[in-house]
C-alpha cells in the first residue's frame, strides 16, 4: 500500500540521525502536515477549494483515520464558510497527535523504529529516507524528474512539491546551487494548486508574527 | 456537465457547459482523455463554464500532461472572467495556451 502524503512528508521531515524531526522544519511542519491530510481529502473528492473557501463534497469517510477526522472537523462547521487557509490553521492546531498516529503507523509498517523515543529507520543506510527501496526511489525521481525536466507534473506531485516547500525541505534535498536553478520551478509547481498558494499565506503569518515578536538584539 | 465534441480542421473541440469541479470532473476528464488519444489535438472551449475549482483545474492540468506524453496538444479557449482570473493566479496559462475563442485556439494547434 502506498504512503499517504502525510506519511511522506513526515518521513521527509524525519533528521536520520537524531531520529527527531528536523528543527527547521518547525513551525511550518505543521501547516505542511495540516496541507497534507487536506490534500488527501481533496484528491479523493472528499473536498474541494476555489480562491474564496474550501467546501465538502462527500462526506463519506475515506477509512484513513486522520483524514476522517479532519473531515468531520469540516462538517462540523456546517454553513459556515471558510477558506483553504482556515482549515490549514484549524487542522494544524491537531499536528501533535496527527504526528503520534503517524508515527505509530510508520513503526507498525516497518518502516520506523522507535527506540528511547526517538523514531530511527529500520534500513538507515541512506541519507534520505528510505520508505522502501522501491518507493523512495520513485518518490524522489518523480519530484526531480518534475523539477529538473519539463514535464507537466500531475496533481499529486503538485501537492507533495508545495509541501516539501511549505516544510523547508528542498533546502535539505538539493545542494543551494540546485535549489537556486529550480527555485522558481518549484515555485510555478506549487503555485498550480491553490492549496499550496494557501499554505504559503499561513506560513508567511507565523514568521511575521515570529518577526514581529522578536526581541530586538 | 454538458459535454459536446466538434471540430475545427483537424483539431477536436470539446465544448463544455456548467460547473468543471469535483462533481463533474471524471467525467469531463475521461472524455477529453479519449479525445486527445492518438496524439490528437484538442481544444476546451470554456465560453459557458462559469465556475472552475481546484478539481477541475486538476482536470485541465492531467489533459495537458497527457496531451503531451501522447504528443499531441491541449489548449483551452473563451475562458469567462472569473475562470481567467484562476487560470492568472495559479499560473495555468504558463502551460496552457489560453485562446480568446475555439478558433483561434484551433489556429494555434494547428
Amino acid at each position: 500500500m502506498p504512503l499517504t502524503m502525510p506519511e511522506e512528508i513526515l518521513l521527509l521531515m524525519l533528521d536520520d540521525e537524531s531520529g527527531r524531526l528536523q528543527e527547521r522544519a518547525a513551525p511550518s511542519g505543521d501547516y505542511a502536515l495540516a496541507g497534507a491530510v487536506i490534500a488527501e481529502l481533496a484528491l479523493a473528492g472528499r473536498i474541494d477549494t476555489d480562491t474564496q473557501r474550501l467546501y465538502v463534497t462527500d462526506g463519506t469517510p475515506t477509512g484513513d483515520a486522520l483524514q476522517d477526522a479532519a473531515l468531520a472537523k469540516i462538517i462540523a462547521a456546517g454553513t459556515e464558510s471558510h477558506d483553504s487557509r482556515y482549515w490549514i490553521e484549524a487542522i494544524a492546531a491537531e499536528a501533535e497527535p496527527m504526528r503520534d498516529a503517524l508515527f505509530d503507523r510508520l513503526v507498525a509498517r516497518g518502516i520506523l523504529n522507535r527506540v528511547e523515543g526517538r523514531f530511527l529507520w529500520v534500513f538507515p543506510e541512506r541519507r534520505y529516507p528510505v520508505i522502501d527501496d522501491r518507493e523512495e526511489r520513485e518518490v524522489k525521481a518523480r519530484i526531480m524528474g518534475v523539477l529538473f525536466r519539463d514535464e507537466i507534473p500531475d496533481p499529486r506531485d503538485c501537492l507533495l512539491i508545495g509541501l516539501c516547500r511549505a516544510a523547508g525541505l528542498f533546502a535539505l534535498l538539493l545542494s543551494s546551487q540546485e535549489l537556486d536553478r529550480v527555485q522558481s520551478r518549484i515555485d510555478q509547481v506549487a503555485d498550480l494548486e491553490e492549496l499550496n498558494r494557501a499554505l504559503t499565506a499561513a506560513i508567511r503569518e507565523i514568521y511575521a508574527q515570529i518577526a514581529r515578536f522578536a526581541p530586538m538584539v | 456537465m454538458d459535454i459536446t465534441e466538434s471540430a475545427v480542421g483537424d483539431v477536436k473541440v470539446a465544448t463544455l457547459k456548467g460547473r468543471l469541479d469535483t462533481a463533474t470532473a471524471a467525467a469531463a476528464e475521461t472524455r477529453i482523455i479519449a479525445m486527445l488519444e492518438g496524439g490528437a489535438k484538442v481544444v476546451a472551449d470554456l465560453a459557458e463554464v462559469h465556475y472552475v475549482s481546484s478539481a477541475g483545474l486538476r482536470v485541465l492540468l492531467k489533459a495537458a500532461k497527457q496531451a503531451k506524453a501522447a504528443g499531441g496538444a491541449f489548449a483551452l479557449a473563451a475562458p469567462q472572467p472569473p475562470v481567467r482570473e484562476v487560470l492568472e493566479i495559479s499560473g495555468f496559462d504558463k502551460i496552457l495556451g489560453v485562446h480568446a475563442s475555439a478558433a483561434a485556439a484551433a489556429a494555434a494547434l494547428a
